[in-house]
């Protein structure tokens, strides 16, 4: 049943993941192209559930979905141009050409890589049984003390560096 | 094809879509989204790695889980610079923002 079932799980994640990245960087519209992008990120945490790990699943949707995508759609209705439409990006006559650079640009490095793994593929183990949250927990404030602690500096620091960037100055000249 | 590797082309599916968006977008929040696709390959890489092979379970997740939280950081910093720099230009526009005017 689940050697049937998995691959069939895994072409329609894999199917979610290309049609909303394809919608990321195709679409004119940036409220498109964020929608793509949450295509994908749905796509990406049930691969994450196909692999047992549904902690980190359920953390994509949270941090991801929840979050960041928030965050892009408050960046693409703040910086809208006065003359036209909340973000959409403007047809030029170069856009051929970039595209093209673009794609050569993008597929090279990953068909080089995607040699590599082909190349040099080894034998999955069968899935290893899930990890208990406590595992996780556990490894945090262990071996993984100093990246935790390192992380929550990171994200205070982009905290007071946006509220820094932001801060209007009073105009006193 | 065994699911490491399926896993991994996924991934690298993702790598490549991302540097394509990111060299073709032309508005800087474009530029942000296709860095988000391109470190959700990164994390879905990440967990394949450990999941399906002898390496340590709890290091792959939790490294997953950083690049989740630099992810969120990112973003956040992104967005005041790409709103201070759109009220300085009055566009979010990577080519017109580079042009120096005197």
């Amino acid at each position: 049943m689940q050697t049937v079932l998995a691959p069939i799980a895994y072409g329609i994640y894999l199917v979610l993941i290309l049609a909303g990245g394809f919608l990321a960087v195709r679409s004119p519209s940036l409220v498109r192209a964020l929608l793509g992008l949450i295509t994908t990120l749905f796509g990406v945490a049930g691969m994450y559930l196909l692999m047992a790990a549904p902690f980190l699943a359920l953390m994509q949707i949270l941090i991801y979905v929840g979050a960041v995508s928030v965050l892009i759609f408050f960046a693409i209705m703040l910086t809208r141009d006065p003359r036209g439409e909340a973000g959409r990006e403007a047809r030029s006559d170069g856009d051929r050409k970039r595209g093209l650079q673009a794609a050569v640009c993008g597929l090279l490095p990953a068909v080089v890589l995607g040699s590599f793994i082909w190349k040099h593929r080894i034998a999955a183990l069968p899935l290893k049984a899930e990890v208990g949250l406590d595992k996780l927990g556990e490894t945090l404030i262990g071996p993984y003390a100093l990246a935790f602690e390192l992380i929550s500096v990171v994200l205070v620091a982009a905290m007071i560096g946006a509220v820094v960037l932001s801060f209007e100055r009073r105009k006193s000249r | 094809m065994n699911p490491l590797t399926a896993y991994h082309m996924a991934a690298l599916c993702l790598l490549g879509i991302g540097l394509f968006g990111l060299l073709s977008r032309r508005t800087l929040i474009g530029m942000l989204i296709s860095v988000e696709l391109m470190l959700n390959g990164a994390g879905l890489s990440l967990v394949a790695g450990a999941r399906l092979t002898p390496a340590v379970d709890e290091l792959g997740q939790l490294g997953a889980l950083l690049v989740m939280g630099l992810a969120a950081a990112e973003a956040t910093l992104v967005l005041a610079i790409v709103l201070v720099a759109h009220k300085r230009t009055g566009t979010s526009e990577s080519d017109e923002m580079s042009l120096m005017r005197g």
